[in-house]
C-alpha cells in the first residue's frame, strides 16, 4: 500500500485531496482570469510602456508612481471621483429608500411599481449619459424647456459651466442608481417581520417612531450590502460622464477610470495607464477595507 | 482493401495539390483598407484592376472601426506585435509621423524616389504631411478639407462678395443677420465640441495669421500671443453674435443640420457635408451653397486643415517590394480619378481637380481646389492622440469660457512642450 504511486492516489483519494481536486479548476479559472491581470497590470506599472513608440517595455521602476504623485489630472480626477461617489452614494440611498418604501405599500397590482422601479437600472449605463445629455443640452434639452416656460429666458449651458456639469452627471447617476439601491433595500424590507409593526401599533408608536425604530435597524445589514456595491460602482463612474461631458469643459468631469482610458487607450501609453489603474485599485481596496471594518464593527 | 485504396487516391491527391501550390506563385498581398468612410468598395475595384494587370498577385482586403481613432488603436496594437499578415495599411493623414517613429512602416524613397520628386505631382500639403526625417513614409490615397460654406443666394440678396478676411466675414455676417431679422440664424457655424473638429478651430485662426505650429522635425513652435489672438477672435464673434453662445456644445453633425436647416450663412466643415447640404432630401439650402477659400486675417494667409487618407508599407510585410508597387498604384492620378468620379472623394493632385470626367460627377470640386491648395498638416507627432486631446480639450474648455485664451495658450503649450521635442 506504501508503493501506491500518485495515480492510485488519485483514483482514490482523500477528502482533504478530493476537496483540492474539486477545487482545483475554479481556482485555475480565477488565476486566469483575476490573478494573472491584475499582477500583469502592477508589473506593467513599473514600465514605460508605450505602443505609439514601438521601442518596447523599459523598466523604469517606481519613475512612473513618482509622475503620478506630481501629476495635477490625476488629482483632480481623484478629486472628481471622490465628490462624485460622496454626492451619488448617499443620494441615490435616501432616493432609493423612498422608492423601496413607497413599493413596498400594499398595491393591489404589484408588477407595474415594480417595473417601474427596474427600468432605469436595466438601461446600459451609456444610454442613459446620451438621454441626459440630450435633456440637459442648451438648445434642444427639455430641461431648458421647461425653464424657459417658467419664465427664464436666457437659456442655461448646463454642461459646459463645471459645477452644472457636475451637478447633471451626479443628478444622473442617482437616478440611474437608486433603482438597484431600491430593489437591495425592498428585498431588506419584506425581511421585517409585520408582527414588530403590530406590537409598535398597540404600545402606540407613530409611523415616524416605528420607521427610525423598527424599520432603519432591521434594514441596516442591506443598507450596508448596498451601500459596499454602490461606493465600488461609483469609484469607477465612466459611462455617464464620458457620454455626457467627456470629461468637460476642460477636465471639470473628468473621472479617474476616464483618465486611465485617455491614457491607455487614446494615448496608447499602456506602462503610466497601469500605473494609475493600480493607483485606483488601492483607493478601492481602501474604501472596501474600512466600510469591512466597520461592517465586523457592527456584527 | 478496397477501402486502403481509396484512402491511398486521396492522399495522393492531396499531396499532389500541395505540392502545386507554389508553381502557381502568388503573391498575397493583404490590405488593410480603413472602415466603410474610407470606401473599401471602391478600394475593392482599383485592386481587381490591378490583379487583372498584374496576374502574379492576389490582394485580400481587411476593414476595420469606423474612426481614424479606432482604426488607430486597431494598428498600433497589431503593428505593436510586429505582425507580417498585413502588407499594406490606410493610415490618417495625422499618423505617418507616428507609424515612423515607431518604425511600423517601410520608407519609400527606394521605391518612389525621394520626396522632392515623389511628392511633387501632389498638393503642397503632402510635402511635409507625409515626409519624416527626409523618408517618404507614406503615399496619398485621397484628400479631405475643412471648407467654408456659404450661403449663396444671401449673399446675393445682400450683394455681399465672399469675404477675404475674418473681419470682412464677421461684417457680412451682422449685415445678413440683421437683414433677415430672425434670431435663431447664425452668422458662423465652427465645432467647439472636444472633437477632431475643434484641433482644426484652434489651428484656423493660428495659421491664418502666418504662424506655424511645428518645425519640419516635429518640434512645437507655438506662437503663444497669436494662438490666444486666434482663440479670443472666436470669443469675439461670439460676444458679437455671430457664433453661437453654446459653441462648445457644437459638433461636426450639430454644424451641417443647422446648415441644412438655413439657421446658418457661414460654416467649416469637411467634405463629407457637401453632399449632405445638397442632396439630402430635409435640406432647406439645395442649390444654395457655395464653397470658398478660408478667410485669414487682415495681411496674413488663407489656411485650412486637411485630413484623409494615405498608403503605408508595413516594415513587416514579407512583400515589401510588391507592397511598394501596389500602393504606387493606389496613389497614382489615375486612382484618385477613380475614387474622385466614382465616390466624390478629394483628388490628391490639382490636376484631377479639374478634370472632366471629375468634374461631371463633382462640379463643386472645381472650388474646393482653391481650399485645398492652401491646405496645411496638423502637427506631426509620434503621440498624435496625445497632441490632439490636449488642443481639442483645451479649446472646448476656452469656448466654454472656463478658461480665458490665455491660460488655455499657456496649457497647450506646456503639455505639448513634453511631448513635441
Amino acid at each position: 500500500m506504501t508503493k501506491q504511486g500518485w495515480l492510485d492516489r488519485l483514483r482514490d483519494p482523500s477528502e482533504k485531496t478530493l476537496g483540492l481536486l474539486l477545487l482545483a479548476p475554479a481556482f485555475a479559472l480565477l488565476a486566469l482570469i483575476v490573478v494573472y491581470p491584475i499582477g500583469r497590470l502592477i508589473f506593467n506599472s513599473f514600465y514605460d510602456l508605450r505602443l505609439s513608440g514601438g521601442g518596447g517595455a523599459k523598466f523604469v521602476g517606481l519613475e512612473n508612481y513618482a509622475l503620478v504623485w506630481a501629476d495635477a489630472d490625476f488629482w483632480n480626477a481623484t478629486r472628481n471621483t471622490v465628490l462624485i461617489t460622496v454626492i451619488t452614494v448617499p443620494g441615490a440611498l435616501v432616493v432609493g429608500l423612498a422608492l423601496a418604501l413607497l413599493a413596498n405599500l400594499p398595491f393591489k397590482r404589484q408588477w407595474p411599481v415594480r417595473l417601474a422601479l427596474l427600468l432605469p437600472w436595466a438601461l446600459p449605463l451609456s444610454f442613459a449619459g446620451l438621454i441626459f445629455a440630450w435633456f440637459f443640452h442648451t438648445e434642444y434639452g427639455v430641461v431648458n424647456d421647461l425653464l424657459r416656460r417658467v419664465g427664464l429666458t436666457e437659456p442655461t449651458m448646463w454642461l459646459l459651466r463645471p459645477p452644472l456639469a457636475m451637478a447633471a452627471i451626479c443628478l444622473t447617476i442617482i437616478w440611474k442608481t437608486s433603482s438597484f439601491m431600491a430593489l437591495i433595500l425592498l428585498a431588506g424590507l419584506q425581511m421585517i417581520p409585520k408582527s414588530l409593526y403590530e406590537a409598535a401599533e398597540v404600545d402606540g408608536a407613530s409611523r415616524w417612531q416605528q420607521f427610525w425604530a423598527i424599520t432603519i435597524p432591521m434594514l441596516m445589514p442591506s443598507i450596508v450590502v448596498a451601500l459596499i456595491f454602490r461606493t465600488i460602482t461609483a469609484l469607477q463612474t465612466f459611462d455617464i460622464p464620458y457620454t455626457m461631458t467627456k470629461g468637460g469643459p476642460g477636465n471639470a468631469t473628468e473621472t479617474l477610470a476616464m483618465l486611465i482610458h485617455k491614457t491607455t487607450i487614446d494615448y496608447l501609453d499602456l506602462g503610466y495607464g497601469s500605473t494609475l489603474a493600480v493607483c485606483m485599485f488601492v483607493l478601492s481596496m481602501l474604501v472596501t477595507a474600512l466600510y469591512l471594518r466597520r461592517v465586523g464593527q457592527s456584527a | 482493401m478496397q477501402r486502403r485504396f481509396t484512402l491511398a487516391t486521396a492522399l495522393a491527391a492531396a499531396a499532389l495539390i500541395f505540392a502545386s501550390l507554389p508553381a502557381l506563385a502568388q503573391t498575397q498581398l493583404r490590405v488593410f483598407s480603413g472602415g466603410q468612410n474610407q470606401r473599401p468598395d471602391l478600394m475593392r475595384k482599383l485592386f481587381d484592376q490591378y490583379q487583372k494587370a498584374n496576374p502574379g498577385v492576389s490582394i485580400n482586403i481587411e476593414t476595420g472601426g469606423g474612426t481614424s481613432e479606432l482604426q488607430r488603436q486597431y494598428l498600433s496594437t497589431v503593428l505593436n506585435a510586429k505582425d507580417s499578415t498585413i502588407d499594406i495599411y490606410l493610415i490618417d493623414i495625422v499618423n505617418p509621423a507616428q507609424y515612423y517613429g515607431a518604425g511600423w512602416l517601410e520608407p519609400l524613397n527606394a521605391y518612389v524616389g525621394e520626396p522632392s520628386v515623389a511628392l511633387k505631382p501632389y498638393l503642397p500639403v503632402y510635402a511635409t504631411s507625409n515626409v519624416v526625417d527626409g523618408k517618404v513614409a507614406a503615399m496619398p490615397a485621397f484628400a479631405d478639407a475643412m471648407f467654408m460654406y456659404y450661403r449663396k443666394d444671401l449673399l446675393e440678396k445682400y450683394k455681399i462678395a465672399e469675404p477675404k478676411t475674418w473681419d470682412e466675414l464677421v461684417a457680412s455676417s451682422k449685415k445678413i443677420q440683421a437683414g433677415e431679422g430672425r434670431s435663431n440664424l447664425q452668422g458662423l457655424s465652427i465645432q467647439g465640441a472636444p472633437i477632431e473638429g475643434a484641433v482644426c478651430t484652434f489651428l484656423l485662426p493660428y495659421w491664418s495669421q502666418g504662424k506655424d505650429f511645428n518645425d519640419a522635425s516635429g518640434k512645437l513652435t507655438l506662437d503663444r500671443a497669436a494662438a490666444s489672438r486666434g482663440l479670443q477672435q472666436w470669443l469675439n464673434m461670439v460676444d458679437a453674435g455671430v457664433i453661437k453662445k453654446n459653441v462648445a456644445e457644437v459638433k461636426t453633425p450639430d454644424t451641417v443640420n443647422e446648415f441644412k436647416a438655413g439657421q446658418v450663412v457661414f460654416a467649416i466643415n469637411w467634405s463629407w457635408a457637401w453632399d449632405r447640404l445638397n442632396d439630402d432630401a430635409d435640406s432647406q439650402v439645395r442649390g444654395k451653397v457655395g464653397v470658398m477659400a478660408l478667410p485669414a486675417v487682415a495681411g496674413g494667409k488663407s489656411a485650412t486643415c486637411v485630413g484623409g487618407w494615405q498608403w503605408a508599407v508595413s516594415a513587416f510585410s514579407k512583400h515589401k517590394a510588391e507592397a511598394a508597387r501596389l500602393v504606387k498604384f493606389m496613389a497614382a492620378p489615375e486612382a484618385s480619378r477613380f475614387l474622385a468620379a466614382q465616390g466624390s472623394l478629394l483628388p490628391t493632385s490639382l490636376a484631377v481637380y479639374t478634370d472632366p470626367e471629375v468634374l461631371k460627377a463633382a462640379p463643386w470640386f472645381k472650388d474646393a481646389a482653391k481650399a485645398v491648395v492652401a491646405g496645411r498638416s496638423r502637427p506631426m507627432s509620434r503621440d498624435y492622440g496625445q497632441v490632439s486631446d490636449v488642443i481639442r480639450t483645451t479649446t472646448s474648455a476656452v469656448l466654454a469660457r472656463t478658461k480665458t485664451p490665455d491660460e488655455g495658450v499657456g496649457e497647450i503649450s506646456s503639455r505639448l512642450a513634453r511631448v513635441m521635442r
